[in-house]
């Protein structure tokens, strides 16, 4: 019971977090919502019992790719952003279409499976050893690939922003 | 010999693509590239009289043939074979080539290579057509005569060069595009595209192809039928006629229309000889309304070049007219009808660029009374003009004839109505000839008009001689024919028997 | 109790992947110590770099193939699911011949590329080297059995390409380009991952066998099973999306417009190729047993794209927009083949989208490749009226034009017909007559916009006389395309059997060349 109204409540913080985060004018203050997001993650996958991943989620995510996000938005010194004029249509629309459609797939996923509403600590592999085995045996491929993945997206970034001579 | 004559249509097919690759690395010399050009295309004439002279005459089925499997999946081959009507087509296209280039001596300065690359590439496709017994092959070689053809109209042709280029090209391929169609749901069915196979096929599955039928002889008739062309989808002839350069008039007149034509009677009566009798009598229908239609319309032309393409709508309607009356004079009537009017036409659009080289008008009223600075020229369009109309003696009235007896036995009106064309034919021809040549001379520019000089009477005199040759002694072309006719209305007549008979 | 996780085997099955990122890395350093003038030989690197990737592939294909078996890399030593050791590297035939592709595309595109970059000042080693790096993706798509390596892959090949669209930095078209690329490729990616997901919890693992197995189970037990549709919708779209299938389209025609023009020959070719490897393995192997249900979804698409993608075509004065919706109504027609076949009872049609594929690298490479070499040093070269009277200007070019765009229509005897004959034969097979007859009349409706194309080269009198130059790379590229389109044309047969190989399809008899696989 504790259980369930724990993530109910993380998870609630988390989508309003993601909410403001697009809400946001100011990019700092879209930074920091996207903080508490992934704080809230952390502490779901903890109650999920991955508890090296939520670790990881706050060292890595929180910490550091956060640190960097803010870090460029003060060099760049972005201000506010400008209120530019939206579709009145698509909000009109769309948002009643997400709400609609989410709440759809959320009927159809509890109806059709009430076991998914229940997970209990320690049933997913989550443990280091686990993690390590995974990925360094069962998908080491995917994993080398990934460094190849950071590395275009670092040159890329490079190669757009950089300066002319 | 038998080597040779295995290999001989693929040799007469594929010279002017030869000559044609050949005439690309040549450099730019004009005069040259012209001699190479017409020693090219009367290579390939000459080699084409192999055909005639060793054609075993009163042999039925399809000779010379050359079968080579080409694509395994799908299966495709390359078989070639002729028989009475498709060998003097090839005839047709190899006759007229050489002259073509004759005639477009002078009047193509520039960009000379091209015209002449484009028209040997379009030489070897209309041999290819005739002689694709595939019909993946023949598909091939009907949409490889587009390109050279649309080509020629466009960039070598007159003021609405492109316009009628365009028309013609996109009328032709996406009517062609139905025939790929069913080409392809043929080739699902039968595993092949081999015409015998096919036709085999056909005829051991009638009771399969009910629903089918109708459509598959629809999607091959539109691509004939706008090619012939057949009212009403003639309506891009007479533009891409005025527009084109000379030689290609000559060539799309001569040749190209009876690609369609070709098709009608090897296609879709000989695949569907079942459906060819059920619509026949609308598709006739269709061929007498063409005639004189055709006719009447050319009357009230004062452009000479589309009075004379709408004079081709009419000879072709006889030709349809001859294909569906489905009786053995009406055939062979059509294809002789097919040959005479290959060379009258021909010669015609030849005559026609020859005076538009001088005066750079198409007009009738800017011409009057030019047998008088003319004579020769003047002497040649009257024999052309009597055989475009019929005149015994000459060789359009054999295969008028033939066709109107044909017609008559089928359904006496259709006789009746189409012999009314001959006389459409012979007013529209007359007065136009009497308009151009009789009387005064009108404009003094006239006057000054040279004769014409010994190219072009080069040119016209083999045209002359076989507008004489096949009227006085139009034996020499039916023997071959008549047992190809024969053999085809015998399967349709065992094919109806068959179905009468379920 | 895995005895070794990284043995011979799985060395070569990655040894193609391995070499390309070195030879990436190594025209990353190369590019430090080259001068200005000599930056092409960051482009003979990359070349040389696709070269032994080339011969690795070989190297698989004729070193451990000999019966024809698939290999299964061991990098995912799963315990023995079903009697079989899984793995999440499937080097089957399918996969190498889309190396193959891959390889192919993107050495013409690098080709294409060198003159082009050095017009516009924007030519450094990065480019090629994202080249490279993107087909390392594309490999990792074509060849992956498991659903994180193909996301992996999918993501390698996403963004190298945004970044190559974008590569033009002072070009604004560029940057819009690259922006909506982006962002609407991630927004793509994050609901093809959902579906992923949903898939994972259907299957309780990552593997496309696996999944396979417990669709089947799930789909048997309960046909309407709303979370399996829910999946397959959403992986569907992801895909969908890559390839730019309606109504995924939409970044498509900008994408194409705004990229350099080399970028977008290459994006329309080897990412599209990817794209569908990627789309084929999961709804053949993986999807398999919710065919009936993704059925329908799939022909109101392919309807649907061949519809917007050829309307949308005839009124484009932009030619690499044109090319854009052109080859929008070509993934129209490929789906067509997957909706026929099955590749189980039906093989024609899948083995027509291989032919399509391949044909389509040569044709649409060889348009882009005339496109690019139309910019010059004031004109951009985009549009109708700057190909108008290239038959003056560069007659060769203009007349290899004209056969690429014979080709795109789908004219015999040139390549694009047996990618378009193929996919007609699978639906006549499988007796959808109306979608048949509807292919036919689009495939019709193209040759307008193409014969629009051509008509200006030869007909219209230029509207600038200043000559084209064309590359010495670029030549090679033309010179390859033009062989490829008119050798393929002519003498199929190869190539149709190396399509039916991949998919184990056995070819009986020879042929005009005895070429026998």
């Amino acid at each position: 019971m504790l259980h369930l109204a724990l993530f109910s409540f993380f998870g609630a913080i988390c989508v309003a977090g993601a909410i403001n985060l697009l809400a946001q004018r100011h990019p700092i203050n879209s930074a920091l919502s996207l903080i508490v997001v992934m704080g809230s993650l952390a502490v779901e996958f903890m109650l999920l019992g991955a508890e090296f991943v939520a670790v990881i989620q706050v060292i890595i995510y929180a910490g550091a790719i956060m640190v960097l996000f803010v870090f460029t938005i003060m060099l760049l010194n972005a201000g506010e952003e400008e209120r530019s004029a939206g579709s009145r249509i698509a909000v009109l629309l769309g948002v009643p279409a997400l709400l609609i459609l989410m709440g759809l797939v959320a009927w159809v996923l509890i109806r059709q499976n009430p076991a998914s509403g229940t997970v209990a600590a320690g049933a997913l592999p989550g443990t280091p050893p686990e993690i390590g085995r995974l990925l360094f045996r069962d998908f080491l491929l995917p994993f080398e690939i990934t460094s190849v993945l950071i590395l275009i997206a670092i040159m890329g970034a490079v190669v757009l922003a950089r300066k002319e001579h | 010999m038998s080597t040779l004559n295995a290999y001989i249509l693929t040799i007469v097919t594929f010279i002017p693509l030869g000559g044609a690759v050949l005439l690309a690395l040549f450099p730019r010399r004009d005069r040259d590239l012209r001699v190479f050009a017409l020693v090219v295309s009367l290579l390939a004439f000459v080699l084409s009289l192999h055909l005639p002279v060793h054609f075993a005459r009163h042999h039925a089925g399809f000779q010379f043939e050359q079968d080579i499997q080409w694509i395994t999946t799908p299966n495709i081959h390359y078989h070639l074979a002729i028989d009475g009507i498709s060998m003097w087509l090839v005839l047709l296209t190899t006759f007229l080539t050489p002259l073509c280039v004759l005639i477009s001596w002078k009047s193509v300065h520039d960009r000379v290579k091209e015209f002449f690359i484009l028209m040997l590439l379009l030489e070897t496709a209309l041999i290819g057509v005739f002689v694709s017994l595939d019909l993946f092959l023949f598909y091939f070689f009907w949409e490889a005569s587009l390109i050279p053809m649309a080509l020629l109209i466009g960039v070598y042709g007159h003021e609405r060069r492109v316009y009628a280029a365009v028309k013609f090209f996109l009328f032709t391929m996406i009517a062609s595009v139905f025939m790929l169609a069913a080409i392809l749901w043929l080739y699902a069915h039968v595993g092949s595209f081999q015409f015998a196979d096919t036709q085999q096929w056909l005829r051991g599955h009638g009771t399969e192809i009910q629903g089918a039928a109708p459509w598959l002889f629809l999607g091959f008739f539109v691509a004939f039928a706008v090619k012939v062309p057949l009212f009403p989808l003639h309506t891009w002839l007479p533009d891409a006629h005025v527009e084109a350069p000379t030689a290609g008039s000559v060539l799309l007149a001569g040749v190209l229309l009876k690609m369609g034509t070709y098709g009608l009677l090897r296609f879709n009566v000989g695949l569907f000889p079942d459906e060819a009798r059920h619509n026949a009598s609308w598709i006739a229908t269709l061929a007498i309304i063409g005639i004189i239609y055709g006719a009447l319309v050319a009357m009230v032309q004062p452009n000479l070049k589309k009075l004379v393409a709408y004079s081709s709508v009419s000879h072709l309607g006889f030709v349809v007219l001859g294909i569906f009356s489905m009786t053995q004079a009406g055939q062979v009537g059509a294809v002789f009808v097919m040959l005479a009017h290959g060379v009258s036409t021909g010669a015609l659009f030849m005559l026609v660029g020859i005076i538009h080289e001088r005066r750079h008008t198409f007009e009738i009223a800017e011409f009057g009374g030019l047998a008088t600075p003319m004579p020769i020229y003047a002497t040649f369009f009257l024999i052309i003009t009597l055989s475009s109309i019929g005149l015994p003696l000459l060789n359009g009235f054999v295969g008028e004839f033939l066709v109107l007896s044909g017609a008559f036995l089928a359904h006496p009106l259709w006789g009746i109505l189409a012999a009314t064309g001959v006389i459409w034919s012979a007013c529209y021809m007359l007065w136009m000839y009497q308009r151009v040549f009789f009387g005064k001379v009108n404009h003094d520019v006239n006057l000054a008009l040279p004769d014409l000089s010994l190219r072009e009477r080069i040119a016209l005199w083999p045209l002359a001689v076989a507008a004489f040759a096949m009227g006085v002694a139009p034996l020499i072309w039916i023997n071959a024919v008549d047992p190809t006719v024969r053999n085809v209305l015998s399967i349709a007549a065992q094919f109806a028997s068959q179905v009468v008979a379920r | 109790m895995p005895t070794s996780f990284f043995t011979g085997t799985d060395y070569a099955l990655s040894l193609p992947m391995i070499l390309l990122s070195l030879f990436g890395l190594g025209v990353l350093i190369i590019d430090l110590m080259l001068p200005a003038e000599w930056k092409r030989w960051n482009a003979i690197t990359a070349l040389i770099g696709l070269g032994f990737s080339t011969a690795a592939v070989m190297r698989i294909q004729l070193g451990h193939f000999a019966d024809g078996r698939p290999l299964v890399g061991s990098f995912a030593y799963l315990s023995n699911v079903g009697g079989q050791v899984v793995g999440s590297v499937l080097m089957d035939g399918f996969s190498i011949y889309f190396f193959y592709l891959f390889l192919l595309g993107a050495a013409i595109a690098i080709l294409m590329s060198a003159h082009y970059l050095e017009i516009e000042h924007e030519h450094h080693g990065e480019f090629y080297a994202l080249i490279l790096f993107s087909v390392v993706g594309m490999m990792c798509m074509a060849s992956g059995y498991d659903l994180v390596l193909l996301f992996i892959g999918l993501e390698l090949m996403a963004i190298s390409t945004y970044v190559l669209v974008g590569f033009l930095r002072r070009d604004k078209r560029s940057n819009e380009a690259a922006l909506k690329y982006l962002l609407l490729g991630a927004f793509s990616s994050g609901i093809f991952a959902y579906g992923l997901s949903l898939l994972y919890g259907l299957s309780g693992s990552t593997n496309l066998q696996v999944i396979a197995q417990a669709l089947q189970r799930h789909y048997s037990a309960n046909p309407k099973d709303p979370i399996a549709i829910v999946a397959m919708i959403t992986t569907a779209t992801g895909l969908l999306f890559k390839v730019a299938a309606v109504p995924f389209h939409q970044w498509a025609p900008d994408a194409y417009e705004g990229a350099p023009t080399s970028v977008t020959g290459y994006m329309s070719v080897a990412v599209k190729s990817a794209a569908w490897a990627m789309l084929l393995r999961i709804f053949l192997w993986g999807l398999y047993p919710l065919r009936p249900v993704y059925l329908p979804l799939l022909v109101f698409v392919s309807v649907a794209t061949m519809t917007v993608g050829n309307f949308a075509a005839l009124s484009q004065n932009n030619l690499k927009r044109l090319l854009a919706y052109s080859s929008i109504s070509h993934v129209g027609y490929m789906l067509l083949g997957l909706i026929a076949s099955d590749n189980i009872t039906n093989k024609t049609g899948i083995q027509g989208i291989l032919v399509y594929l391949l044909v389509y690298t040569f044709m649409n490479l060889g348009a882009f490749a005339v496109v690019t070499s139309l910019r010059r040093r004031d004109i951009i070269g985009d549009e109708i009226d700057d190909i108008a009277g290239l038959y003056s200007k560069a007659p060769t070019e203009a007349v290899l034009m004209l056969l690429f765009l014979l080709s795109l229509a789908g004219i015999p005897p040139l390549a694009g017909f047996y990618g378009k004959y193929f996919i007609f034969l699978s639906l006549i097979q499988t007796q959808h007559y109306v979608l048949a007859s509807l292919a036919v009349l689009y495939a019709v409706l193209g040759l307008y916009y193409y014969m629009r194309i051509g008509s200006a080269m030869f007909m219209r009198p230029a509207t600038d006389p200043e000559p084209v130059a064309i590359s010495p790379g670029m030549q090679v590229a033309l010179a390859v395309t033009a062989i490829g389109t008119v050798g393929i044309g002519i003498l199929p047969e190869f190539f149709i059997r190396a399509a039916g190989w991949s998919l184990g399809i056995q070819q009986a008899g020879t042929s005009l060349l005895g070429f026998l696989r």
